[in-house]
């Protein structure tokens, strides 16, 4: 009877799926093979296209740069690795200053969003649950504008004639207009005021989930409350730290609105540097090779973080 | 299980000019408009080991929090060795928790977590290396020091969180149902280990537990707490064979209460008509502050009743029934008895013998009685 039962005759799909398992392909590689195939397409071919671009020569022309593969007359196959452009950003010091300060404006504007996001999200976190998702909301509300139209808004206030001069100057504080708008400080501005809800977030989920009675714990072994700050809840809230600030770091590098909108013109930053190679020059070579060693120096910095954070997790278990 | 001798010779609550350790006066604790902690007052003396004893909501942690300094007083005053705790805050204490969820700090080694409060008193290193030997060697977990909490098994975890707790020699140690998360075995060998440890180190216990067994064996006095309030402090004893209410006549141990009306009263007896429960009258040897006609409980424990087929000598204290179930649990069978009144009773029985054929067993009329003075009689 129950022999009967488990010799039933193999149902078609029974028999697809023992063909496909024969392939590699099993339930679960089928739940995986639809990101995978989005990756590949959308993130991996256009990667190796911008790769094989960089690596090709400037050409006149539509495309504007010369192929890489080239079938001779006498049926040989040529193929032409163009290296110049990366020498050309290597030595073009425009470029080195251009990555550098990208760098480093990255870095002051995450340091600066984690000194605003911490005590906002710790706020947060302490807060009533009943209040909690209303203030979570709150946070993530700018997004409901279009990101360029609060970029524009942020020059209404810090232009010459913006309503922060206007303020200063008819409350007799200042006689002359402060210039606020076209500089470095309005980048960090806007790179912070935008991307602030990325480090929030993390730093919130994390600060939440902490235990009170560690804390409680800590004051009772006679920490004062900046001690418990510095030895048990910051450490305990590194991964919100190492997520909120990849998440912020990583973009603000690459940013290419708000300096242009906000920065003057001594604010090189990478993206518009990118922006005029493609579109300016029309030299997508360059372009290409310049998006390309951004992507190296990026790539190093989420791969110590990421570490960090994996070590930060296994104490955590 | 015999209860270990603490502190046997010395017992200070029974001293009237003992100077309290911890005063506390008329505290009271609301949160909105729920009175957590009701009007508590409380003496509790150096080298005690103190059980508060309630169910959930109680009030008995909010007690201790307010001990430690997680909660503010909404009334009232926590003294600790004569000092006023009200504008004192937990890291300046002279007291230490040990949590229920025993909060080690899960980024630290054993050794760093219990170092954590010595380093907080600036200790040079070499000192807090050799204290923190030494409490790792009084809880046994020496070879477990450069382990991370998550690597420990409850039981090991317990012992950390004890140790530090323990590593600034506080004077008062409070413990958050500190055998709650342990299983019955290890909950048994730990509760010596704790008694063992206050005694070695003479420190002032102060426990917070919901398991009434384990306050008996821990405690030099338990207070009962109910609805935040003190329901009753004594001694173990006390509590168990003296309580002054039903509440905790039924929270100590398991018991059985007849209603009655006072119908003698007299200086050496007292008499009791309980026959619409119990089907009998109770006398009681000994006077009671009542009056005739009082209405009033009498609580006895089931071991302190013995039964019998015949019907023993005596026109009180017997009541009959009918055995419905027996419960053997090795070292005693409960039984459960449905009386003629329509009543349940438990009565238990020591095993005296390994096999008796003999013996009383389902299905049976048995007589049950009990000595004039076995039982508690309570007014409220």
């Amino acid at each position: 009877m129950s022999a009967g039962a488990l010799s039933s005759p193999p149902r078609p799909w029974t028999r697809l799926g023992r063909w496909l398992g024969r392939l590699g392909i099993n339930g679960r590689t089928a739940v995986i093979l639809a990101p995978t195939l989005w990756l590949a397409i959308f993130f991996l071919i256009p990667l190796l296209v911008v790769f094989k671009i960089a690596l090709s020569a400037f050409a006149l022309g539509q495309p504007p740069y010369a192929p890489m593969f080239r079938w001779g007359a006498d049926d040989s196959l040529s193929i032409t690795l163009q290296f110049s452009n990366f020498l050309f950003i290597l030595q073009d010091s425009l470029y080195a200053n251009a990555y550098i300060n990208s760098l480093r404006i990255a870095a002051i504007s995450t340091a600066l969003a984690l000194l605003i996001a911490y005590p906002m999200a710790w706020f947060i976190a302490r807060s009533d649950e009943k209040y909690r998702n209303l203030l979570l909301m709150l946070v993530i509300l700018p997004f409901w504008t279009s990101f360029l139209l609060r970029v524009y808004a942020w020059m209404g206030f810090l232009g010459r004639n913006g309503i922060i001069n206007n303020m200063l100057l008819g409350l007799g504080i200042i006689d002359q207009p402060i210039t606020m708008l076209q500089t470095e400080g309005a980048v960090f501005i806007g790179i912070v005021y935008t991307y602030l809800p990325f480090m929030v977030l993390p730093l919130y989920t994390t600060l939440v989930k902490l235990d009170q009675s560690l804390i409680e714990a800590s004051a009772d072994l006679g920490a004062r409350p900046f001690m418990t700050f510095l030895t048990v809840i910051l450490p305990l809230s590194m991964p919100g730290v190492i997520a909120g600030s990849m998440l912020v770091f990583i973009p603000a590098i690459g940013e290419f609105v708000i300096p242009s909108l906000l920065g003057g013109a001594d604010t090189l930053m990478i993206g518009r540097v990118l922006w005029d190679e493609f579109f300016a020059n029309r030299d997508w070579p360059v372009a290409s090779a310049v998006a390309i060693v951004m992507l190296v120096i990026l790539v190093v910095p989420i791969m110590l973080m990421s570490r960090a954070q994996n070590a930060v997790v296994e104490t955590e278990k | 299980m015999k209860k270990p001798q603490i502190a046997a010779d010395t017992r200070p609550w029974r001293d009237p000019d003992a100077v309290p350790f911890v005063r506390i006066r008329n505290v009271t604790k609301t949160f909105g408009d729920v009175y957590a902690v009701d009007d508590v007052s409380l003496d509790i003396y150096k080298g005690e080991l103190f059980c508060l004893l309630g169910g959930s909501g109680s009030g008995k942690s909010t007690l201790l929090r307010m001990l430690a300094g997680f909660e503010t007083i909404t009334k009232g005053t926590i003294e600790i060795d004569g000092q006023d705790m009200a504008q004192v805050p937990s890291y300046q204490r002279p007291v230490n928790m040990m949590f229920q969820s025993y909060a080690l700090f899960p980024h630290m080694t054993v050794e760093a977590n219990i170092a954590y409060g010595l380093k907080r008193e600036g200790l040079p290193k070499g000192e807090i290396a050799e204290r923190v030997a030494e409490l790792l060697k009084l809880v046994r977990l020496e070879s477990f020091g450069r382990r991370k909490p998550h690597q420990l098994s409850g039981g090991q975890r317990q012992r950390v969180a004890l140790a530090r707790s323990l590593a600034r020699r506080p004077k008062l140690l409070l413990l958050d149902e500190p055998l709650g998360a342990l299983d019955k075995k290890l909950r048994e060998d730990t509760q010596y280990e704790l008694v063992k440890i206050q005694e070695q180190l003479g420190v002032t216990f102060i426990v917070v537990t919901h398991d009434q067994e384990e306050a008996m064996t821990l405690s030099t006095r338990i207070g009962v707490m109910n609805d935040g309030k003190i329901a009753q402090i004594g001694e173990p004893q006390e509590i168990y064979e003296f309580p002054n209410s039903r509440f905790v006549a039924g929270f100590v141990g398991s018991v059985n209460i007849f209603e009655g009306v006072v119908t003698e009263d007299e200086d050496d007896h007292i008499r009791i008509d309980a026959s619409a429960e119990a089907g009998c009258d109770i006398y009681v040897s000994h006077g009671v502050d009542c009056a005739p006609e009082q209405i009033l409980w009498y609580a006895i424990r089931p071991e302190k009743m013995v039964l019998s087929r015949e019907r023993p000598e005596g026109d009180a204290n017997i009541v009959h029934g009918l055995v419905q179930d027996v419960a053997y649990l090795g070292d005693m069978s409960v039984f459960r008895i449905l009386l003629d009144s329509g009543k349940r009773i438990h009565v238990s029985q020591t095993n005296v013998s390994r096999y008796d054929p003999e013996g009383i067993s389902w299905d049976e009329k048995v007589y049950i009685s009990w000595e004039a003075d076995a039982g508690a009689v309570l007014t409220s």
